[in-house]
């Protein structure tokens, strides 16, 4: 155990909060497909990876800026995110029971192809400004987080503005919290959902975007990352993205504190703590309803 | 034609004079090793199923249990020397007791929570095997001496033999209990909590009581079994024991031979060990095999959510009907 000084604990602060803002990209679709769907998908920390690969492929044989690929990662993932929805996780009969365990299985696949594929050495994208930082009354700001930083807030902000201000926003609203009511009112309520599932993938492509200049990854750091996420959404409270946003600062910042204080090996503890124990002790999170019991 | 029935307690016994025989009828170890596996793989499944098929609580927690049922056994065979063959089964006593503890605390949330919290429960006993290095050696994980009996170490020709018997003893062991607790009361409770749990507890039933009683004792099997899967290998990896992936394949199995039915975990278990052995060693050390069991297990919560036994007894009795109706006496 060290006690940092007040200049380290501020550094630390800024870098856990720059990556927390990351964190917060990519729990808001999990938070979002939990919210209209119900279903927890634990294959967003595999789609995560899969987005920082083909970013990372997209740089090595075509030059194209990791934060440039998100434009051509978002749509395809966009897109392989409806079909899914419609062709498999539609089909599950108990979703909330068994959704665990489909989305699971969907995130095996996807590490045993990558792993196939990428083996298992780390990679990490790194363009030119990849070591670069801005110093601010003696503070550092590495650029790749700045970046991942401003992407992500910006993203963040237009899925707000078209959850806020959009019919089809409206209907996901409407959705998420009474969807017969919804449907009743003339929402295809199907469609809602393969559209959300769509969105919140499309989230995942741009997060493993920016995972892709500040971590280095491999096929099973998806684990970790899902890890990441779900405590997120689940101590944020599960469907809302204003709580994933406040919770990914926080556990952004605790994590990055808990690797100065005690070490690095044991950060991730963070995350399982939170997991573990928001669950038990106040299930609807910071800012959500209680998950919708069984039976 | 008269329908020929054979009693139940027949094939049983039947069936078990054929798994006594079996590692003689092996032609070489490596079908020993395979058999020894597919034992522990049916013991797992089986275990599992008091907690993810009686109860319907589908725990993806019990790698935990695995890992720490072996770390135990390791670690008191390097510094005591207690025989593996015998603490196992008083180790995982200490297993039981830590299930309890966490089935106490985690089995107040349902559905996907629990699914979520169980998943946490893995993560955090896997970071304190990589973390705490002093007991547990870190990301090397342990290793044991060659296994042997008072000093003498097994011959190399002969080995598997005693890991077969003790993993069948084990596994007989296991569906006797299984077998049990279905007929019992406890076990009935066990059902209306997966069936509605509300009702359980409004006609009395301690719920709470029952669930974490259900969860020690599926974790217990699970953790001898991990005391013995240690000894076989001499060897404990952290990331293997203590990962999602161990689970998964506990929670395969079961639901492919048919979750909350007394031999639906075993069948899948027979189907799904031999499989995937022949699958990592086609597919050598790559990555695929984790897609193919992926794949598996998508198919299986699509087409066939019920398992193969219950999906195989409905098929069957739906043609027994429509025979009986043809012969122009309805049941």
């Amino acid at each position: 155990m060290t006690i940092p000084s007040f200049h380290l604990f501020v550094q630390t602060l800024i870098l856990g909060g720059l990556v927390g803002g990351v964190y917060a990209l990519m729990a808001s679709g999990l938070t979002l497909i939990f919210g209209v769907m119900r279903v927890i998908n634990v294959a967003h920390g595999a789609f995560l990876i899969l987005g920082a690969y083909i970013t990372y492929e997209l740089f090595q044989y075509f030059k194209i800026d990791p934060i440039a690929s998100i434009l051509i990662t978002m749509p395809v993932f966009f897109g392989a995110g409806w079909l899914i929805q419609r062709y498999m996780l539609s089909r599950i009969a108990n979703p909330e029971q068994t959704s665990v365990l489909v989305t699971f299985a969907l995130a095996l696949v996807l590490e045993g192809i990558l792993g196939f594929i990428f083996q298992t050495t780390a990679r990490m994208v790194t363009p030119s400004y990849t070591s670069d930082a801005f110093i601010f009354a003696t503070y550092r700001f590495p650029v790749t987080r700045l970046i991942g930083f401003g992407t992500a807030l910006l993203i963040i902000l237009l899925l707000y503005l078209i959850l806020q201000y959009t019919n089809l926003g409206r209907a996901i609203r409407a959705t998420t919290q009474d969807p017969r009511a919804a449907q009743l009112m003339g929402i295809n309520t199907s469609m809602i959902s393969a559209f959300t599932f769509a969105l919140g993938l499309s989230t995942a492509a741009a997060g493993g975007s920016l995972l892709s200049i500040i971590y280095s990854f491999n096929p099973s750091s998806q684990a970790d990352w899902i890890a990441r996420t779900l405590s997120i959404i689940v101590l944020g409270g599960m469907g809302s993205i204003p709580g994933a946003l406040i919770a990914a600062l926080t556990l952004g910042v605790m994590e990055q504190m808990t690797s100065i204080v005690v070490t690095l090996y044991w950060s991730p503890i963070v995350f399982y703590f939170f997991l573990f124990f928001t669950l038990i002790i106040r299930p609807q999170g910071l800012l959500g309803e209680i998950i919708r019991e069984k039976g | 034609m008269k329908k020929i029935r054979i009693p139940a307690p027949v094939w049983t016994v039947g069936l078990f004079i054929a798994l006594l025989a079996a590692p003689f009828a092996a032609r070489s170890q490596y079908q020993q090793h395979i058999m020894v596996m597919t034992l522990m793989a049916a013991v797992l499944a089986s275990s599992w199923n008091i907690i993810g098929g009686y109860t319907g609580y589908t725990s993806l927690g019990h790698a935990a249990f695995f890992g720490l049922g072996g770390y135990l056994v390791a670690w008191t065979n390097n510094r005591y020397g207690w025989h593996p063959f015998i603490s196992s089964w008083f180790l995982a006593l200490v297993v039981m007791v830590i299930a309890l503890i966490m089935g106490w605390i985690s089995l107040r949330t349902q559905g996907s929570a629990f699914v979520v919290v169980t998943i946490a429960v893995v993560f955090i006993f896997r970071l304190l095997a990589l973390n705490l290095s002093d007991i547990t050696n870190g990301a090397k994980g342990l290793t044991q001496p060659r296994p042997g009996w008072a000093g003498i170490p097994w011959s190399p020709e002969v080995i598997k033999i005693p890991f077969y018997y003790i993993m069948l003893a084990l596994l007989s062991l296991t569906i006797f209990v299984s077998w049990r607790i279905r007929q019992s009361k406890f076990g009935m409770g066990l059902i209306a909590i997966r069936e509605d749990e509300g009702k359980a507890e409004s006609v009395g039933i301690d719920t709470m009581m029952y669930k974490v009683l259900a969860f020690g004792i599926s974790a217990y099997f699970v953790a001898v079994a991990g005391g013995i899967y240690s000894y076989f290998f001499t060897f404990i990896d952290p990331s293997f024991v203590f990962g999602i992936f161990t689970s998964v394949t506990m929670v395969l199995m079961a639901i492919l031979g048919g979750r909350g039915t007394l031999w639906g975990p075993i069948l899948g278990a027979f189907i799904m060990a031999p499989l995937s052995d022949w699958i990592v060693g086609k597919f050598g050390g790559s990555q695929i095999h984790l897609a193919v069991f992926g794949g598996i297990l998508l198919l299986v919560m699509l087409f066939m959510p019920q398992g193969i036994l219950p999906t195989l007894i409905e098929f069957l009795n739906k043609r027994a009907k429509a025979r009986n109706v043809s012969a122009g006496n309805p049941s």
